[in-house]
């Protein structure tokens, strides 16, 4: 578009509200968080002196640090796959579908509106090792379920919980993308004799890819960032820190342990981590928008 | 599809079948775990048929003490997670409406660093400046406050992008005609913008106001005060107890209650969700 | 009165391009000037330039004998119908035609009497409750011409209205809008690239080439006495012939043998030109040239046959347009007179016509 109101100063005025609440609560405590990962204060935060990168040096030295980032990546990648694996199949399958299509789609959206947090409690309630269905059924079965002191099936329950809250993202994503493949490939392929499992092989999924990078990046940044509520909801990180992902330890941190100056190096480390998924996203978004 | 093939037909309806029941699984838990009196929970083992106690649970979780931990009912909180998740939305969709007119519509000096100030925060979910964010919030004197609830949350790049997307489509041909039949840029933002651009604003209403109900994280920490306490984050301080004495069927049904209005939202305007969730990101 | 005058318009665009040097025009009252030229000319921006939608860099313009470069175009008092109609797709019709009359504050019945009024000239009473997504494309040039009309401008503006149009309806709103036009007798500049269009619509045509008016005048005085080749060449389908030669003590010397006999005193390179219409098939003796043909396009009523003049070092190709089917065999030569009354010589240099 190359057409524009010739007023000088309207558009300030309206750029303003935002120029402002972004001003305020984004750059300033980002620009605070900066500062603060130079600084090391004392509990109380009375005093604080200027310690240069030390925080920085004793971050990347802790191996509690790199734990958490074993935790992120488990965590992460286990969520975006599990989560991309279980919305591709039933997308196919309700793409197949000719009768009650919308009835499936309203069945398997509605978790993307719930909570986090109540997800996590949710799911929580099934593997309660003391009284969840699921937990009794699994100990009947000869798993000792104990998500309070086995990490690694704290990490499952996690996952689990996260997951379910975003298939139903994934699914609708591959369901737009299913439909916009066009009929005609699907039919000169079944012409040429390929079968309904060669032809999504074959034709479909290459077609599907974009969306699945896209969704890939977009569960990436989700497992990062949104499923705080989750992880806090249920494990707190626990057992130990099996389950304290490294938005959850900027947090434990920064509150609980108060320690400042680690929590705000940890803020920077993050920013830089979600500049490099966002300069990804803003790629892909960019291939497909002119800017 | 093309062919019709039978067996395939049946594992595509028994698999959605089979994904939906997985997926509603805890959902009946729930609904089920909030029929019955607390001690059903100690006894080892949650009841899977649904118990007598439905009425009281949920009037009393409503209309009463929450649960242990939580001194304000249900209702209340309620309405706190209705002012945040409005004011959020309403504050996004008024800043993001506003500030994408202005950098489609004009041209000013500045309208690049605009831009990219903006996108910035495309950078920093709260999540991650969240000490920082806090201790500003705490020097304006925001904590235990809607305006502390809300305001940190609204600006929201996301939205100013699509807006963005949306109005760069809109014909040079539709500006020039207004400007001749007298329209200055504020008649044409209400007259023919606005209109214009409905669906897509009804869509980012939906899924923001569902962004803004589910907040968790940050109206934990700024709210220490019962008095604004939203639904979603009242669950952490009923679960803030210890281990036994967690009142399950409360939690229950706090939880069902916290999940109804967005649940209700999406499902209702299912629609319009799918199309701005979507077109959001295209 | 005049109506419009452009007094040495100019427009530099911000990014520093020089669009329109420098335009005049003086446009009488109930006039229909036609900008024509080819893409990219600038016939746009001169439109734009008048309705307001585009700064003017340099010069006055006036309407009604009133300075409006500054003014908005809401304040010039025209209207203007665009290529794609730019109508309002979330209003319907109605309101699309009241819109301009809201915003000027006109009352409610002042509105509704005019809109209904304009919507029965131009047969749109049916469908003055749909929104523009029902309509066709016809219908939907109409309601943008009755959007223009309800406003009773003092200028109508037309950037090509009907360039979205099938050939047929094309033809026929064409039609319309000079009649509707010459009943209104409002100032009217329309742009178009089609010379057909601007033939059968102008009062005054204008030529621009790169931004500068080659000519302007009556599409008669444009088709008989084009001052330049390129008008030659832009007006007149199929295109005139335009050879390069050089004018001597002989007359135009097409080739080294070949000249055709012309008393002037102008010497050195110029055009010579002859529309194919103008050339006759005659017999060898008395012909001028032969053109060794190349393909025939019979159209029933006339006939167009291409071909080459052998002018030596180069094959110059030239077309002629007989009336009546004709069917002369590939190959063959034809003989052609060019008779000297149709004969059209422009100085090579200035491009001026002699
Ligand atoms: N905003 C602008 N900035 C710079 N140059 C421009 C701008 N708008 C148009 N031009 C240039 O000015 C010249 C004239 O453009 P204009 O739109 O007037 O052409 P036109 O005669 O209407 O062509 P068409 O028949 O294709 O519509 C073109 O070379 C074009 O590239
Ligand atoms: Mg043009």
């Amino acid at each position: 578009m190359s057409v524009y109101f010739p007023h000088k100063k309207l558009p300030y005025l309206l750029v303003l509200p935002q120029l402002v609440i972004t001003l305020i609560f984004f750059l300033w405590p980002a620009e605070q968080a900066f500062e603060q990962a130079f600084y090391q204060e004392d509990a109380f935060g009375l005093s604080r002196e200027f310690v240069g990168f030390d925080n920085f040096v004793y971050l990347f030295n802790d191996p509690q640090y790199y734990k958490s980032i074993w935790v992120t990546l488990v965590f992460s990648f286990s969520v975006a796959f599990s989560g991309l694996a279980i919305a591709l199949w039933l997308a196919v399958m309700a793409d197949r579908v000719i009768r009650g299509k919308l009835t499936y789609q309203t069945l398997l959206v509605w978790p993307y509106a719930v909570a986090p947090a109540l997800a996590g409690v949710l799911w929580w309630l099934l593997f309660d090792p003391s009284m969840g269905p699921v937990a009794l059924w699994l100990q009947y079965f000869g798993v000792d379920w104990n998500h309070f002191l086995n990490g690694d099936q704290a990490m499952t329950l996690v996952v689990i919980s996260a997951t379910w809250k975003q298939i139903s993202y994934n699914f609708l994503f591959f369901l737009a993308g299913l439909q916009a493949v066009p009929r005609s490939l699907i039919e000169a392929a079944s012409i040429d004799g390929a079968s309904p499992f060669k032809r999504f092989w074959t034709i479909v999924f290459p077609l599907l890819s974009p969306t699945t990078f896209f969704l890939l990046v977009i569960n990436l940044v989700y497992a990062f960032f949104d499923t705080f509520g989750v992880i806090d909801a249920t494990t707190q990180g626990g057992p130990g820190v099996s389950t304290a992902t490294m938005v959850y330890k900027v947090f434990n941190d920064g509150f609980i342990g108060l320690d400042m100056g680690s929590s705000a190096a940890q803020s920077v480390v993050l920013m830089f981590l979600v500049g490099v998924m966002t300069v990804i996203q803003f790629r892909y978004i960019e291939r497909k928008v002119e800017y | 599809m093309i062919e019709n093939r039978p067996w395939l037909t049946f594992i595509s309806h028994f698999s959605l079948l089979l994904g939906i029941g997985v997926v509603a699984l805890p959902v009946w838990v729930a609904l089920v775990a909030s029929t019955h009196p607390s001690s059903a929970f100690g006894a080892g083992e949650i009841p899977l048929w649904f118990g007598d106690q439905a009425l009281e649970n949920w009037r009393s979780v409503f209309l009463g003490e929450a649960s242990s931990g939580v001194d304000v009912p249900v209702w209340y909180m309620m309405l706190n997670s209705f002012i945040m998740a409005l004011g959020i939305t309403v504050g996004k969709l008024f800043i993001s409406l506003l500030s994408a007119y202005a950098i489609v519509f004009f041209r000013f000096p500045f309208r690049g660093a605009c831009f990219w100030v903006i996108f910035i925060t495309l950078m920093l979910p709260v999540e991650v400046r969240i000490v920082p964010t806090y201790e500003v919030v705490a020097n304006l004197d925001m904590l235990n406050s809607y305006s502390g609830l809300i305001l940190p949350l609204i600006a929201s790049a996301t939205a100013t992008f699509l807006f963005r997307q949306c109005f760069m489509t809109m014909p040079g041909e539709l500006i020039e005609a207004a400007r001749i039949d007298g329209a200055g840029p504020i008649r044409f933002f209400f007259d023919i913008l606005l209109p214009m651009s409905r669906t897509n604003i009804a869509a980012l209403f939906v899924i923001m106001f569902i962004y803004g109900w589910n907040q968790y994280l940050w109206p934990v920490i700024i709210t220490t005060d019962d008095a604004y306490y939203t639904l979603v984050m009242s669950i952490k301080r009923m679960l803030a107890v210890d281990q036994g004495d967690i009142e399950w069927n409360h939690v229950m049904v706090t939880t069902l209650l916290a999940m109804i209005p967005p649940v209700a939202v999406v499902i209702g305007m299912q629609k319009l969700f799918v199309k701005g969730l979507v077109d959001a990101e295209k | 009165m005049s109506d419009v005058v452009l007094n040495n318009i100019g427009k530099t665009y911000p990014n520093g391009y020089h669009a329109i040097p420098s335009i005049d025009l003086t446009i009488e009252e109930g006039e229909f000037i036609v900008l024509v030229g080819p893409s990219g000319c600038g016939k746009s921006t001169l439109l734009r330039m008048v309705a307001g939608l585009e700064t003017i860099s340099q010069g006055d313009l006036m309407i009604k004998g009133a300075k409006v470069n500054d003014k908005e175009p809401a304040d010039r008092d025209i209207a203007m119908v665009f290529q794609n109609y730019a109508l309002y797709p979330h209003m319907t019709v109605y309101a699309n035609m009241a819109y301009g009359l809201k915003n000027r504050g006109e009352s409610k019945e002042v509105i509704a009497e005019k809109v209904t009024s304009v919507a029965n000239m131009l047969g749109l009473e049916e469908l003055l409750e749909r929104k523009p997504k029902q309509l066709s494309g016809g219908q939907r040039q109409r309601v943008a011409m009755g959007r223009a009309m309800v406003r009773d401008p003092k200028v109508f503006l037309f950037d090509e209205p009907l360039s979205n149009l099938d050939a047929k309806l094309r033809v026929q709103m064409r039609v319309e809008i000079r009649q509707l036009q010459r009943k209104l007798g409002t100032t009217t500049l329309y742009v178009t690239h089609d010379q057909v269009e601007a033939m059968t619509l102008a009062d005054r045509l204008v030529v621009l080439n790169k931004g500068k008016a080659e000519q302007i005048g009556t599409p008669m005085d444009l088709y008989n006495k084009p001052a330049t080749p390129f008008v030659a060449a832009f007006i007149g389908s199929p295109s005139m012939n335009l050879i390069g030669a050089n004018l001597d003590e002989q007359g135009i010397r097409l080739s080294q043998d070949l000249h055709l006999p012309l008393v002037h005193q102008h010497r050195g390179s110029v055009v010579w030109g002859i529309r194919p219409e103008h050339l006759d098939v005659v017999d060898e003796q008395n012909a001028d040239f032969a053109l060794r043909i190349q393909a025939v396009e019979s159209l029933g009523a006339e006939t167009l046959i291409h071909g080459t003049v052998d002018l030596g070092v180069k094959q110059e190709p030239i077309v002629v347009r007989l009336s009546g089917p004709h069917w002369p065999e590939i190959n063959s030569l034809l003989w052609l007179k060019a008779p000297m009354e149709h004969w059209h010589v422009f100085d090579a240099v200035t491009q001026q016509r002699l």
